[in-house]
């Protein structure tokens, strides 16, 4: 490393410092694809001390092939506050479960991170890559043409995949495993329930807020207990979901049943009588449990459904009451949840095959049944029966009906005497089924934190996601991903205006994004504007990277964001294209100047290395914006108000500086037209090289610095030319910075 | 009925994205066609007699800009943002002010709070003949109602938005009888915004051959803007065909002050948050909030304010209201307070504290500013929530604003205050309107119910139940409202068109309609903002809201949402499914209700008694 250091330094000869830069620089992407901060990480990066209760993990689910399923319904059941507490605090401690004051931690192994694939074999021929290259080449791995001289692509090499991100997950790690056997479970028997409360446990007891938890002995314990999902076919979530909690249920009801046996036992004559006596007074549960401290689950998940029956001879009606856990609805196209519910509710007609006994009357008469909500329950659970057979009944089919549902919900089919029946529910989880046949798919989650908004769970993979992210889950869309259970949870009104309020402010810069994101290129000649408008996003990057808590001054309204950065025009201006994440990118410019090849290729490495970095940086702002809003404080609201100031001073100097060296570096670079290759590494890995060292732009001032004292002509190749001013600056230095800078910054920060 | 997937094409890449092509978008462009479907599904029976389908229009849906990349496999758990869009939205208009009857309840009735009482028991007929009258005389003219007060008699006796603000008076006019043009030549425009503008070769001679009464109409598709006649037999053939680069108009609207045959004054509202002032005949137009420099969200619902003939409001996502001047320039906008006119004014807390609760709105810049040389010519911020929909009074003095956090909000806003804040049931509300004598307010909403607000009586009078998913767009049916009985329609996302009959006796009724008495219960709700849901099974007890409030503001003012025992559930007097595809929006005129959809048809239903035009067939019954 420090021969290549002096390499540079040296300033030798051109190809020689082309080999070594190149070795490096692919060096350097592997370390730099392994190290990328995610989306996840960077809104998490100043999130204080971590909590006790752990509603402030995010942990990925390992998946050990098709068991998404299980992943998508714990994610959703452990951010259920309620749910996630009773289970933790579930069997209560005697004290001789805390020697000493503490909970016996749960036995989570740390899987070490897996040894990172190179993506490319290591090939002492393979041509060096300009960044431009690199970023075709990235392209190219995205669409699934391989790079010359490789095998195909695997999928997890791709980058900006699921798959890759996923890879990434457990390439950082860390992995929680939960691979061994629990033997004094809580002082219950190992189960469903233990499984699920290691895992509760491991993610709280966690060190980091980040990683991937592999869940593999509670699988063993389900699969054990349940024969249908012994083998590793694809299964439904929904089925899982209610085995889980039947288990649970079971369980804990089992384990209370024990604990009584066991201090009866224990007990004798007077002081086994109090105990009984003691006992059953406190055992009246309304739901008919008879132990104390296990009517949770009920409480929680539970809900009665009346079924009135009328005798349509007699005109005798009969009620029946039923509990559930959820309610699974049938769904009709272009409907949405609340017409469903009631449909879920009306009148069913029992008549034919189908009639009913009639006490009454005595025989089968026909009759007129409904069904209607007699107690609600905290947490609602809505399967969206997506799944139907054919006429025939030969296979599954997947519905793809589009039902909408609000983020909102009260439920119109309830009883007369149930009790709150306008109780306010509010959409915490989805899970989704992505696939278009019952028997193959895959299920993801989306899941509203605490305070964190709404964040994706794909297995391994954690993405937080804004809230508008849900409804594209109806079932319309094309990629075949509908939501398949939906999550409600009681609330009140209070909570939602509070929420709202907190909401506000991102939803602001979301809709300037959606604005921006269909946003023109002004009437200007073409290139100038281009050109000019990413100066602006690249400067704008530097702006959420370096003050983020900062910008909050700014985001109260948009006008005042264009005022206090004047060298950089409204967001809205952003020429972000709007393709997703697996295809070729292609400018906004429908129109060109004939221009000549050498400028076309330089300007098409800008742009593509632009329009990367803008979309990492799109992702960075809108987390940014999230993690600034949560923790406005009116002290750090000052504090940052100055440090705008200053930083908004010294990138105005920076700008005014990298004015003049690129006009330098213009007139240097002409002659240096013959050289395609560009040196170092790519640039988008540069600026995110950036964004990970967070205000560093003192040290990067000085790297320009020593730009130009060293006259280094070679590095001012390919875009500094055609006014592109700080964002060719910026890609430079970076290019430069990351060929030196990162050692430079592990010297300095080490 | 099952609806399949798009067919799929298993990938080679990745485990998503089997999903192919979106079918809604076309790979190539087509034109709009016209059919005359006919048959008992095209038809539909109420009260007053048949409605049946005189022609579907289908517009087409202009592929994407050939500079967008194809999407192949769409990733579907891609968080890249995506721009806003809004189905197709019509705005009709009629040069010939007979066919527009809102202007008829203006005149004649009693107007809330309204001291004017001439003529109250006027029959509604007559008074439309006589605003016919004063319209059809005053229609060719050009200068005839203008922001000085003076003439807004014909539109009630409101004072003009803004009057009393001299910076705020139009520059008069060189020549009386024109209008002002936009300043660039749409067809000759280098603007990249605007990709194509198709103009019918022959619309010179359309314009001159056609009937005086006949409707125009205005409809936004995807990145697509087209302008039709309604009233042409050949009305698949657009007048002009605006295609912008990627922006997608979101809302749109026509002065009816300013229209005349030789020039109509059309705003549109973007995707990008930017507004385009539109002539079409002489097809020239002006950018205004270019880059979105005075506001950078996009604009969800447009409308000139009644009365102008230069002001319109513009209602843009991040929950700002901002009133815009055609003619005026962009400019960096500076927040004004309004208690100081000074940038970070000094109201301090309580402003703050009644502004988080929603009780005041804030008045970034308010219209008797005296800063008036560029747009905008004032500016409020509702909340930070994204505003849906909103509407003027028909008497023009207030505004009713419908937002995704469910609330309604009634502004007087010519003096910048906000009157009344309801609640919806639950969800966001979508769309609003006022009845056509200013009593009533409807909103609908992804509660899938439309509510009845009374704005006399600042309280919800009833909920009316019939759609199956979410609410799209509600209007009245002026042709038949009077001033006991109002018949409103309404359409949805689950392709139904409802139309409704309230009347005013049934609603005054203590316990009206389908309400279950459930004396216990509901006696114990005086509302249910202020009610926790209990925590353990035990306690069944509501904490009865203490209506003694921290905030006294917040008492007149914003208003607990209703228990569902307590308000008449009103049904619908017809549910009929119209489209398959979500219905986006509706509007009733003398002949016809007129229906669009997401997929870009638009659907015109003849009222009972009106002849389909000859050619097309006959309906039997």
């Amino acid at each position: 490393m420090a021969a290549f250091f002096n390499k540079i330094k040296g300033g030798s000869t051109a190809s020689g410092n082309q080999t070594a830069k190149d070795n490096a620089a692919a060096k350097k992407r592997d370390e730099q694809i392994i190290l990328e901060m995610t989306p996840l990480e960077k809104m998490l990066r100043n999130a204080g001390p971590l909590r006790e209760d752990g509603s402030d993990r995010f942990y990925g689910f390992e998946n050990f092939g098709n068991t998404c399923y299980c992943n998508s319904i714990v994610q959703a059941l452990f951010y259920s506050d309620l749910f996630r507490n009773s289970v933790i605090n579930y069997p209560s401690l005697s004290p001789s479960d805390t020697p000493d004051g503490t909970r016996p931690r749960v036995n989570v192994s740390i899987r070490p991170p897996m040894q990172p694939t190179p993506p490319n074999p290591p090939n002492g021929k393979q041509k060096g890559l300009s960044s431009s290259q690199v970023i075709k080449q990235r392209q190219a791995i995205n669409a699934g043409m391989p790079p010359p001289g490789q095998g195909p692509v695997r999928p997890e090499d791709k980058p900006d995949t699921p798959e890759y991100k996923k890879k990434q997950a457990m390439l950082k790690g860390p992995i929680l495993e939960l691979a061994q056997e629990n033997t004094n479970a809580y002082g219950m028997d190992e189960c469903t329930f233990t499984g699920l409360k290691d895992i509760f446990l491991a993610l709280i007891e966690s060190q980091t807020r980040t990683g991937v938890l592999s869940p593999q002995r509670f699988l063993e314990i389900f699969k054990r207990d349940n024969e249908m999902f012994r083998n590793s076919m694809h299964q439904d979530a929904h089925e899982f979901y209610g085995l889980v909690l039947n288990d649970v249920i079971a369980n804990v009801e089992a384990n209370a049943h024990k604990f009584k046996a066991q201090l009866e036992n224990q007990q004798n004559g007077l002081a086994q009588s109090v105990e009984n006596a003691l006992g059953s007074a406190m055992a009246k549960h309304t739901n008919g449990v008879t132990t104390p401290g296990t009517g949770w689950v009920h409480d929680i998940f539970e809900g009665v459904l009346t079924s009135e029956t009328k005798c349509l001879t007699c005109e005798t009606g009969s009620q029946r009451d039923e509990t559930f856990l959820d309610l699974s609805i049938d769904l009709e196209e272009h409907s949405s949840v609340t017409s469903c519910l009631r449909k879920f509710s009306d009148e069913e007609m029992l008549c034919e095959r189908n009639k009913f006994h009639c006490d009454h009357c005595g025989g089968l008469q026909e009759a007129e049944k409904r069904m209607k909500v007699k107690r609600l329950p905290k947490v609602l659970t809505l399967h969206l029966k997506r799944f139907k057979y054919t006429e025939d009944y030969s296979r599954l089919q997947k519905l793809f009906h589009r039902v909408v549902y609000p983020y909102h919900l009260r439920m119109f089919n309830t009883t007369d005497e149930a009790e709150d029946p306008d109780r306010l529910y509010e959409l915490y989880a989805v899970v989704v089924h992505i696939g278009g046949n019952a028997y193959h798919g895959h299920y993801v989650s989306i899941i509203k934190t605490q305070d964190r908004g709404w964040v994706l769970f794909d297995d391994e993979m954690v993405e937080p996601v804004d809230k508008h992210f849900v409804r594209n889950f109806f079932g319309e869309k094309p990629g075949m991903a509908t939501a398949y259970v939906l999550f409600y949870q009681e609330t009140t009104f209070e909570k939602v205006r509070e929420e709202q309020e907190r909401e506000g402010m991102e939803d602001i810069k979301l809709a300037s994004q959606a604005a921006s994101s269909a946003q023109e290129d002004d009437d200007k000649s073409p290139k100038a504007s281009t050109q000019l408008k990413r100066q602006a996003t690249f400067s704008q990057r530097a702006t959420v990277d370096h003050e983020e808590l900062g910008k909050l001054a700014r985001t109260n309204t948009s006008p005042e964001q264009a005022l206090s950065s004047p060298p950089i025009p409204a967001l809205a201006n952003h020429p972000i294209p709007e393709v997703p994440v697996t295809t070729t990118n292609s400018t906004s410019e429908p129109v060109e100047v004939v221009k000549s090849k050498e400028d076309k290729k330089r300007e098409k490495k800008e742009r593509e290395a632009a329009e990367k970095a803008e979309k990492q940086a799109e992702r960075a702002e809108k987390l940014a914006e999230k993690e600034r809003e949560k923790q406005a404080k009116i002290e750090e609201k000052k504090r940052q108000e100055e440090r705008i100031k200053n930083l908004q001073q010294a990138r105005k100097s920076e700008s005014d500086e990298l004015q003049k060296a690129l006009e330098e570096s213009k007139k240097l670079a002409k002659e240096e037209n013959a050289k395609k290759r560009e040196s170092g590494s790519s640039s988008p890995f540069g600026l995110l090289d950036r964004s990970k060292r967070g205000s560093k732009s003192m040290a990067k001032r000085s790297f320009s610095f020593f730009h130009r004292e060293k006259g280094d002509n070679s590095h001012f190749t390919n875009g500094e030319t055609n006014g592109e001013h700080s964002e060719g600056k910026d890609s430079l230095k970076d290019r430069l910075s990351s060929s030196l800078g990162r050692k430079k910054s592990t010297n300095i920060l080490a | 009925m099952f609806v399949l997937p798009p067919p799929p094409r298993y990938p080679l890449n990745g485990q998503y994205g089997a999903g192919g092509i979106n079918p809604l978008v076309p790979a190539i462009e087509t034109n709009n066609s016209l059919s005359n479907p006919t048959g008992p599904e095209w038809q539909f029976l109420v009260g007053e007699g048949t409605y049946v389908l005189k022609e579907d229009l289908h517009l087409a849906t202009p592929p994407p800009h050939p500079s967008e990349a194809p999407i192949i496999n769409p990733n579907p758990l891609s968080t890249a943002p995506q721009p806003a869009s809004a189905g197709t939205k019509v705005s009709l208009l009629s040069l010939d002010g007979r066919s527009n009857p809102s202007m008829v309840f203006k005149n004649p009735l009693a107007f809330v709070g309204n001291g004017n009482s001439s003529s109250i028991q006027e029959h509604p007929s007559e008074s439309r003949l006589s605003a016919e009258s004063k319209f059809s005389s005053e229609d060719k003219l050009s200068t005839s109602i203008s922001d000085a007060p003076a003439t807004s008699v014909t539109l009630g006796s409101a004072p003009a938005f803004g009057e009393g603000n001299a910076f705020l008076v139009p520059v008069p006019l060189k020549d009386g009888n024109k209008r002002r043009k936009p300043k660039n030549n749409m067809t000759k425009s280098n603007s990249s915004f605007i990709s194509r503008v198709i103009v019918d070769e022959s619309l010179n001679r359309k314009l001159t051959d056609r009937p005086a009464d006949g409707l125009f109409a205005f409809a936004n598709i995807n990145r697509a803007f087209q302008w039709i006649d309604l009233s042409s037999a050949t009305k698949q053939d657009y007048l002009t065909k605006i295609l912008f680069t990627k922006a997608h108009c979101l809302c749109h609207d026509v002065n009816l002050i300013t229209r005349s045959s030789s020039h109509i004054d059309i705003i549109m509202g973007f995707s990008t948050g930017e507004i385009i002032w539109w002539e079409p005949i002489s097809q020239r137009y002006t950018r205004l909030n270019k880059n979105g420099i005075i506001n950078s969200t996009p604009v969800s619902e447009i409308t000139w304010i009644p009365g102008s003939e230069n002001l319109f409001l513009a209602a843009h996502m991040d929950g700002s209201l901002v009133v815009y001047d055609k003619e005026k320039d962009d400019a960096q906008f500076n927040p004004e307070d309004e208690a100081s006119g000074v940038p970070n004014g000094t109201d301090g807390e309580n402003d703050t504290a009644s502004k988080t609760k929603g009780t005041k709105i804030q008045v970034v810049k308010s219209v008797h500013s005296k800063n008036q040389k560029t747009n905008p010519v004032a500016a409020w911020k509702l909340s930070n929530q994204r505003i849906n929909a909103f509407a003027f009074s028909p008497d023009n003095r207030h505004l009713a604003v419908g937002s995704e956090d469910g609330t309604l909000r009634i502004i007087d806003y010519l003096k910048e205050e906000l009157l009344d804040l309801f609640y919806s049931y639950y969800g966001s509300l979508t769309c609003v309107c006022w009845s056509p004598d200013a009593k009533y307010v409807l909103t609908g909403g992804q509660d899938d119910l439309i509510s009845i607000w009374s704005v006399a009586d600042s309280a919800l009078v009833a909920r009316c139940q019939g759609h199956q998913s979410w609410v799209s767009s509600v209007a009245f049916d002026p042709w038949r409202c009077d001033d006991r009985n109002y018949r409103f329609g309404s359409v949805g996302e689950d392709g139904r068109l409802c139309l409704w009959d309230f009347n005013v006796g049934m609603l005054h009724r203590p316990r009206a309609l389908s309400v279950r008495h459930r004396g216990s219960i509901s006696s114990r709700y005086t509302a249910l903002q202020r009610a926790e849901t209990s925590t353990t099974a035990a306690s069944h007890l509501r904490s009865n809201s203490n209506l003694e409030t921290e905030d006294d503001e917040e008492d007149t003012v914003s208003h607990p949402v209703e228990p569902r025992a307590r308000i008449p559930i009103l049904p619908p007097v017809l549910n009929k499914n119209i489209d398959t595809h979500p219905a986006c929006w509706l509007d009733f005129t003398e002949d016809a209700i007129i229906t669009s959809c997401k997929s870009g048809h638009i659907r015109t239903w003849n009222r009972p008694g009106i002849e389909p035009i000859p050619g097309s067939a006959q309906k039997s019954g």
